[in-house]
């Protein structure tokens, strides 16, 4: 069992008799000291997406999946194509890719996660370093970090990184919270 | 066969944190739901004492008793027996009994998670989503209050704007009722209702050595500890006050018509007031002093200029929730944003350094406040929660009867 606050986009909950793959979790604090969990989910045997709400503190049963070390290959559109060492291909849907479709590179290694034997989502290092391809020139002087400004990184996703960084530079992103971390 | 009508009864279900705020949201909608809709409903509380501080006549200690014709219950023990009513509203997330959700799984009873209030944008993508339980066939729905037409709107009693506006023909019956005559119109009237908080003396020592004559009603609760203090520093030294200096002894057991005045500040201390008597205090007064939900969705419906203060987060929370709620309460008036964030801001940090002028600069303002209030007001009357809330169990009743339409056929 897991508290809700703790399920990330990938992870695959119990709900009633259906494993349900999490597309999004985004974590708010309400009233009290209290918090939600606001998740949007789909189901691996009936494929309905549905957005849903809990208590941070909601136990819910994860179900521990398979996984296996692979390596991304090509998107095939809808279908992101991942390949073990052994040359088997592992296809994806864009929709259970959660935040990882904003960080897969060609090559790139990552852990394909498995449901019954069916590829259903992938996980990423926690920490990955990507290249700044445009930023807005560095605020002269500003060197705390604490200042915020956009930065797009390769394949176009874009993220709020210290003012300080400059196009060419390379980041580190926590790829469970999508924050930038520092420069590599 | 699925009911697509009104649910005829509701359980309430209330876990009393600290205060009265979620027993107040939680009583006012048991009434609301009860003498306006014809619902018979159990509001089970766990902490009968704080309740019966709101509804002065309950007995503290009756396991079940009927206050106002809802059945009002002490949450306790097992639930073995209890039938769950057609409508189940867990407030703020409190946990229902065990076997009570066991006994839901039989009627699949419409179940509602009735949650804080809250200004902040993510609340309309939050409002109305369904919380599927993870073992047992059923789905609470989480329901939020608010302030835009997203949301599920504010507890509004049918007749409550009718009777703020007929109030004035009977503020000085309101006014005798605490002993006093009626203020003049050179009295600013203000209602004092708040946690603790560093920057009161400062503040009252600013209302004191003011050019207004000023009138403070505080009713007893927590801030009232930090006012006699002020008094009993003022009478230390020397400063002439019309009423003798307290004790400490004193302080749990005052009763109505204990003031002092230092200055052009009087200050009236009231007895708890119980919630049904509350709208008059902030309908007789010029500006009030709210803090947490219900007193402050109480001081948007008297359509006065008003200062909240929020409850306060560990994590500091609460900021962006003033903020959000700052932001959208001046969306209509900008020029008068800035002196109102300024001085609920000073009143919320327990800022003693700024307060007294962000105070002068924010009562300047007073009559385009009043008249801001009254617009707000009147937006907001408009998205009423009861009876939104019950729509909305309607609609669940048609989406439950729909589904089981579809699958046999």
């Amino acid at each position: 069992m897991k508290i809700a606050q703790e399920i990330r986009p990938g992870n695959v909950i119990m709900i009633g008799a259906e494993p349900m793959i999490v597309l999004k979790a985004e974590y708010t604090r309400s009233g009290r000291n209290g918090s939600v969990v606001k998740m949007k989910m789909k189901g691996l045997l009936t494929p309905t997406a549905q957005e849903t709400v809990f208590r941070a503190d909601d136990k819910l049963d994860q179900v521990i999946l398979d996984r296996k070390e692979c390596t991304y290959s090509y998107f095939a559109d809808p279908m992101y194509v991942f390949m073990d060492d052994e040359y088997n291909q592992y296809e994806i849907e864009a929709e259970n890719m959660g935040d990882s479709i904003n960080y897969v590179e060609d090559g790139m290694a990552c852990e394909v996660v498995f449901y019954n034997e069916k590829a259903i989502s992938v996980e990423l290092p926690n920490t990955i370093v990507r290249e700044v391809i445009y930023t807005e020139p560095a605020v002269r002087g500003d060197t705390s970090g604490k200042v915020m400004k956009p930065a797009k990184i390769n394949g176009g996703y874009e993220l709020p990184v210290a003012a300080f960084i400059e196009i060419g530079d390379k980041i580190e992103i926590d790829t469970r919270t999508n924050e930038y971390k520092r420069r590599a | 066969m699925i009911n697509t009508s009104l649910p005829k009864n509701c359980d309430i279900f209330c876990n009393v944190i600290d205060n009265y705020g979620d027993i107040g949201v939680c009583w006012r909608l048991a009434r609301q739901f009860t003498h306006e809709y014809g619902l018979s409903v159990r509001l089970w509380v766990d902490d009968l004492s704080s309740f019966v501080k709101l509804c002065p006549d309950a007995m503290d200690g009756a396991a079940r008793q009927f206050c106002r014709d809802v059945e009002v219950c002490t949450w306790q023990g097992d639930f073995d027996g209890i039938i769950p009513a057609e409508l189940v509203i867990e407030a703020f997330g409190c946990r229902l009994p065990e076997n009570y959700v066991e006994a839901m799984v039989e009627r699949l009873p419409i179940w509602i998670n009735l949650e804080y209030l809250s200004a902040e944008a993510w609340v309309e993508g939050c409002h109305e989503l369904p919380s599927p339980h993870p073992t047992l066939p059923l789905v609470k729905y989480f329901y939020f209050p608010g302030f835009t037409p997203k949301t599920g709107g504010l507890l509004l009693e049918q007749d409550l704007i009718a009777r703020r506006d007929d109030f004035p023909n009977h503020a000085a019956t309101f006014w005798q009722s605490i002993g006093r005559e009626t203020p003049d119109e050179n009295t600013l009237t203000i209602s004092l209702f708040g946690y603790e908080n560093a920057a009161l003396s400062t503040l009252l020592a600013a209302w004191a050595n003011g050019e207004q004559r000023i009138m403070c009603l505080v009713p007893e609760g927590r801030i009232l500890p930090q006012v006699i203090e002020y008094f009993d520093v003022c009478h230390n030294e020397g400063t002439h006050l019309i009423a003798p200096k307290p004790k400490n002894s004193q302080i749990n057991s005052y009763q109505q018509n204990r003031q002092w005045q230092h200055g052009n500040l009087t200050v009236q201390v009231l007895s708890f007031v119980p919630q049904e008597e509350y709208d008059d205090l902030l309908w007789a007064c010029d500006v009030n002093f709210v803090r947490g939900e219900d007193s402050c969705v109480r001081a948007q419906w008297a359509a006065k200029p008003f200062v909240w203060q929020i409850y306060p987060q560990d994590d500091g929370a609460h900021w962006a929730k003033l903020d959000a709620f700052l932001t959208l309460y001046h969306a209509d008036a900008p020029e008068l944003a800035a002196t109102t964030r300024a001085f609920w801001q000073a009143w919320n940090m327990g800022d003693a350094t700024t307060i007294a002028q962000a105070w002068k600069n924010f009562i300047a303002t007073r009559e385009p406040m009043r008249q801001h209030a009254q617009h707000w007001a009147q937006h907001l009357s408009r998205n009423n929660l009861a009876l939104n809330l019950l729509d909305f169990c309607q609609k669940i009743g048609r989406i439950r009867a729909f589904k089981i339409v579809e699958s046999s056929s």
